[in-house]
C-alpha cells in the first residue's frame, strides 16, 4: 500500500523523502493508544467473565521446550505420551507426591502417540520410563491434529524459540483472553450463521476444554465441569463422530488398526533393547462416548491385541475397580478434582509396573 | 523474524532504542548492521553466509569494474558477480526443479533414471537480495553509478532488515546515499511509521491471515471440483490474500524504516484499480517490475525494435517475472499469461486507438474489473499447487465443468465477500490519491479511533505467526 503517489524525485538532502500526512500523528497515535488500551480491557474483561483465567497455550512451542528436557538431560524421567486423556486425567504433582518422581508430560491432544513414540524410540538420551497413553479413536487410527508440533521440535528457529520465551513470560501469565478459543475469528466462526443451500450443518469444533501451567500440566477448565450448558455442549460435539464410519470402510480401519500396532511392536521394542519400560495406559471414558469405543473400537480386536503383540504390560481402567466410578463431565476427560484423585492411584500402578520390567542390577 | 510476530516486536523496540542514543553515525550503522544480520539468523544461522558471500563478491567485483577501461575485463567481473549470485540462486531455489525435469525429460524417452533427493532448504529472500546486490553490480557495470567506498554502508544496502526478506527491492541510488551522512527520524517521522507498520500488520494478520486464507485454502485444498460460486470467491480471496500479505509486508517494511529515519520506495498503487495490464504492473511490486524493466526488458531491446521483437521481449521478461516467483511451472504460466495480456494489450492499442469512451467514468470502471477479472485468472496458477488443482479451479470458475458441490460455508462467503468488496472500492477510491494525503483529509480523532481499532483487531486475532506468501519466493 503506497502512502504516496510522488515522483521519486530527490528532495533537498539528495534522495526521496517520504511524504508524510500534514496532520498532527502524535494527537492521532495518542488516541489510538487509547482506544486500543480501552478496546483490551473490555475485550479481557469480557473473556474473564466468560470464565476465562490466565494460563499458558498448549502451544507447539510449549510441546518442544518439554520435549527438549529430555536432550538437556532429563532424559531418566518418567515421560507420559498419548492422547488428551493422559493429559488432562494425569496431575503431575500429584504423581510427584504419590511416588518422588515427576514425569515430563507430552501427551497432544488429538493426537495419536505414534509419532512421539517412535521420535523417544530413536532418541538416545531418553533412558527413562515411559507410559503410552491408548484413546483408541486416535491410537489405531494414527490421526495426529497436532502433528506439527513434531515438526516444530525438530526444526524450530531462534526466532520461533524467542517468540516462545516472550510469550510465555509477558502474555501468557496475565491474559485471559489469549487463547486458540477466543481469537477473533474463531468466535466469529463459531455463531450461529444460517445454513447456506446445498450444505449440511458445519461439524462444531472441539470448545475450550482445559487449562495448563508452563510444565503442561492440564486440568479440566472449571465451566467444562460447572456449566451444564458447557459440558452439554462439549458431549454433543463428541457425539457428532458417534455414528460415523471410519474413513475407507471397516476394512481400511483394520488395516489402519493393524499398521499402528506393528508400529508400536517396532518402537517398544528398540525402547527395551536398551532398557526403557514401557507401559500402555487406557484412561476412563464413561456414557455415550465409552458406547460408542466399545462398539466401533472393541477391546479384543484393539487394546488386547496391542497388549499380545507388543508384549509390554497394560493398564485398563475396566480392569481395576479403583481406576472407576470417576466424574467425568463430557463422557472423556477427568475434571480436576478427580484428575487428582484418579492420578494418586493411578501413579503408584504405573510406576510399579515400570518398575518390574526393570532387571535387579 | 517476522514482523507479525512478538519476537520482532521486542527486537525492533530495542533497535530503535539503539538508534536514537546519541551514538556516533558509524556506530549507529553498526548496530544496524549486526541488527539485519541478527534478524535473518533468526531463521537459519547458516544461511548469513551466502549474504556475506554476497556482499563481499560485488563490493570488490563493482570496485574492479569501476576501475577498469577493458571491455573484456569489465564483462568477465561482471560475469563473476551474476555467477556467485545466480549460481547460489539456482542451486537454492532452482536445483530441484531443474533436476525434477531432467527424469521427467529423460522417462519421457525411455530412460528411467532416479535421481537423488534434494532436501534443500530454501533460504528466505533470497530472490530479493540477489535481485539488489545485482542491480547494483549493473548500475556500476553500465556506468549508471559509482561503487559504493564503504563497506559498512554496502553491506547495510544489502542487509538493511525492514526489507531484506521481501523487499521492496530497493536501488542503490536509492538507499546508498541515505547511509552516507547521519540522518535522525523525527517525530512525525516516527509516528507516521508506527501508523504505517500497525497498517501493514493489520492487512497481514487480520485481512490476509484471519478472513481470507481459511476460503483460500478450503477452495485449492479441496480434491474434488467446487461449485462456481465457490471457486470465483476462492480466487478473489487469494487475490485479496496475496495483496493484503505482500502489502502488507511492505508496508510494515516502509512505516519500520522510516521509524528509523529512512525513506523506502513504494512497492504498490492500489493495483485492482488498475485500467488494462500495463497499468497494472505500474501497480504491483513496483520494485520487481522496474527492476525486470531496466534490467532484463530494457537490455534485451524493449520496444526499439519493432513490434514483434517488443512483443517477444515482453514475453520472455515475463516467464522469467513468473519463474522469479517459484521454481514450478505454474509460475511460469502464471509469467506467460501476463505476458500474453501485456502483448494483447500493445496490439489491442495499436489497432483501436484511444477512443473517447474509454474515458467515460463507466467505461473505466468496466475495463478496472475486466483487468481484474483477468488478473484473477492468473491468480489462479499462481495459488494452485500444481496443474490438476488450478485447471479444476478454473474449469469451475469458467462453468467448463459446473458439476462441483457448494464448499464454502456462510462465514467463509461472508469473508471471502466483505473483504473483496472493501478491497476494490478502497483501491477504486485510491487510484489516483496518495494514503498520507488522505489521512491527512481525516479528522484528527477520527484518524486515531482507525488506528486504535486496527490496533485491537490485530491484538484478539492472535495471529499464528504465519510466514509471508513472498517468503518463499
Amino acid at each position: 500500500m503506497p502512502s504516496s503517489t510522488s515522483s521519486s524525485e530527490p528532495g533537498a538532502t539528495g534522495w526521496w523523502v517520504r511524504p508524510l500526512p500534514d496532520t498532527s500523528a502524535g494527537v492521532a497515535l495518542l488516541t489510538a493508544a487509547v482506544v486500543f488500551v480501552l478496546a483490551m480491557l473490555a475485550w479481557e474483561w469480557h473473556w474473564r467473565a466468560f470464565g476465562s483465567v490466565p494460563g499458558m497455550r498448549n502451544s507447539e512451542g510449549l510441546w518442544a521446550e518439554q520435549r527438549r528436557r529430555i536432550d538437556g538431560g532429563e532424559g531418566d524421567r518418567t515421560v507420559i505420551i498419548g492422547s488428551s486423556r493422559v493429559l488432562f486425567d494425569l496431575q503431575l504433582p500429584v504423581w510427584q507426591q504419590a511416588t518422588g518422581r515427576r514425569p515430563i508430560q507430552l501427551a497432544l491432544e488429538g493426537t495419536s502417540p505414534m509419532e512421539a513414540l517412535e521420535g523417544l524410540a530413536d532418541d538416545p538420551d531418553f533412558t527413562g520410563r515411559l507410559v503410552v497413553g491408548v484413546t483408541p479413536g486416535l491410537f489405531f487410527s494414527g490421526f495426529a491434529y497436532r502433528r506439527s508440533a513434531f515438526e516444530r521440535y525438530r526444526k524450530e528457529t531462534p526466532a520461533q524459540w524467542m517468540g516462545q520465551k516472550l510469550s510465555q513470560h509477558l502474555l501468557e501469565p496475565w491474559l485471559a483472553f489469549y487463547d486458540d478459543d477466543f481469537a477473533l475469528f474463531t468466535v466469529l466462526e463459531r455463531q450461529p450463521w444460517p445454513v447456506r443451500p446445498g450444505l449440511d450443518p458445519p461439524r462444531l469444533d472441539v470448545r475450550k476444554l482445559s487449562v495448563a501451567d508452563g510444565e503442561r500440566n492440564t486440568r479440566m477448565w472449571a465451566r467444562v465441569e460447572n456449566d451444564p450448558d458447557y459440558s452439554a455442549l462439549a458431549r454433543r460435539i463428541w457425539a457428532q463422530g458417534f455414528s460415523r464410519p471410519p474413513p475407507g470402510g471397516p476394512e481400511e480401519a483394520a488395516k489402519r488398526r493393524d499398521e499402528q500396532i506393528e508400529r508400536a511392536a517396532a518402537a517398544v521394542a528398540k525402547l527395551r533393547a536398551r532398557g526403557v519400560p514401557v507401559l500402555f495406559a487406557r484412561m476412563p471414558s464413561s456414557g455415550d462416548f465409552r458406547e460408542a469405543e466399545m462398539r466401533g473400537l472393541p477391546r479384543a480386536d484393539h487394546w488386547d491385541a496391542l497388549i499380545a503383540r507388543t508384549g509390554v504390560p497394560g493398564i485398563h481402567f475396566e480392569d481395576h475397580p479403583e481406576l472407576q466410578g470417576y466424574h467425568l463431565p463430557e463422557w472423556s476427560h477427568l475434571s480436576a478434582s478427580e484428575a487428582d484423585r484418579f492420578t494418586a492411584v493411578f501413579a503408584p500402578m504405573a510406576e510399579a509396573a515400570l518398575a518390574a520390567q526393570i532387571p535387579p542390577e | 523474524m517476522l514482523f507479525n510476530s512478538l519476537t520482532f516486536v521486542v527486537f525492533f523496540a530495542i533497535v530503535v532504542f539503539l538508534h536514537r542514543l546519541p551514538l556516533r553515525w558509524r556506530v549507529k550503522k553498526i548496530n544496524l548492521l549486526l541488527a539485519s544480520y541478527l534478524f535473518y539468523a533468526a531463521w537459519n544461522p547458516p544461511f548469513v553466509l551466502l549474504i556475506w558471500l554476497s556482499t563481499l563478491v560485488d563490493f570488490e567485483v563493482a570496485k574492479r569494474i569501476h576501475a577498469s577501461d577493458d571491455r573484456t575485463r569489465r564483462r568477465a567481473w561482471l560475469w563473476l558477480s551474476l555467477g556467485v549470485n545466480l549460481g547460489l540462486l539456482g542451486y537454492f531455489k532452482y536445483g530441484g526443479f531443474l533436476l525434477d525435469n531432467w527424469v521427467a525429460a529423460m522417462a519421457s524417452i525411455g530412460v528411467a533414471w532416479q535421481a537423488p533427493d534434494w532436501d534443500i532448504v530454501l533460504p528466505v529472500g533470497i530472490s530479493f537480495y540477489t535481485f539488489q546486490t545485482l542491480s547494483y553490480t549493473l548500475d556500476v557495470y553500465f556506468r549508471r553509478g559509482k561503487p559504493c567506498t564503504s563497506l559498512l554502508n554496502f553491506s547495510l544496502f544489502v542487509t538493511f532488515f525492514p526489507q531484506l526478506v521481501a523487499g521492496p527491492i530497493v536501488r542503490p541510488g536509492d538507499l546508498l546515499p541515505q547511509f552516507a551522512q547521519a540522518v535522525t527520524a523525527s517525530a512525525r517521522q516516527v509516528q507516521w511509521g508506527l501508523m504505517l507498520m500497525v497498517l501493514g500488520l493489520f492487512q497481514k494478520i487480520v485481512i490476509a491471515d484471519g478472513l481470507l486464507a481459511p476460503v483460500v485454502d478450503a477452495v485449492y485444498g479441496s480434491a474434488k471440483p467446487v461449485a462456481p460460486l465457490d471457486a470465483w470467491l476462492g480466487t478473489l480471496a487469494f487475490s485479496g490474500q496475496i495483496f493484503c500479505d505482500f502489502a502488507g509486508y511492505t508496508t510494515t517494511a516502509i512505516g519500520a524504516a522510516l521509524v528509523l529515519g529512512f525513506s523506502l520506495i513504494d512497492n504498490f498503487r492500489f493495483p485492482y484499480a488498475a485500467i488494462g495490464f500495463s497499468d497494472f504492473w505500474r501497480r504491483w511490486h513496483i520494485s520487481l517490475s522496474s527492476w525486470l524493466r531496466d534490467y532484463l526488458y530494457v537490455p534485451l531491446g524493449g520496444n526499439r525494435k519493432g513490434p514483434v521483437r517488443t512483443h517477444i521481449n515482453l514475453m520472455l521478461t515475463m516467464l522469467i517475472g513468473g519463474l522469479w516467483h517459484g521454481a514450478s511451472w505454474t509460475f511460469v504460466v502464471w509469467g506467460g499469461l501476463h505476458g500474453l495480456y501485456l502483448v494483447g494489450e500493445r496490439m489491442l492499442k495499436a489497432r483501436v486507438g484511444a477512443w473517447a469512451v474509454w474515458e467515460r467514468w463507466w467505461s473505466r470502471i468496466a475495463l478496472a474489473l475486466l483487468t481484474y477479472a483477468l488478473v484473477n485468472i492468473t491468480w489462479v496458477f499462481f495459488r494452485a499447487q500444481d496443474f490438476d488443482t488450478a485447471w479444476r479451479v478454473l474449469a469451475s470458475m469458467l462453468l467448463i465443468d459446473s458439476s462441483g458441490a457448494p464448499l464454502l460455508s456462510t462465514w467463509l462467503v461472508l469473508s471471502a465477500v466483505v473483504p473483496i468488496t472493501g478491497l476494490l472500492l478502497i483501491h477504486g477510491y485510491m487510484r489516483e490519491r496518495s494514503l498520507h494525503a488522505e489521512v491527512a483529509r481525516l479528522p484528527v480523532a477520527v484518524s486515531g479511533l482507525l488506528w486504535g481499532t486496527m490496533l485491537f483487531l490485530i491484538a484478539i486475532t492472535q495471529g499464528g505467526s504465519d510466514a509471508f506468501i513472498y517468503f518463499q519466493f
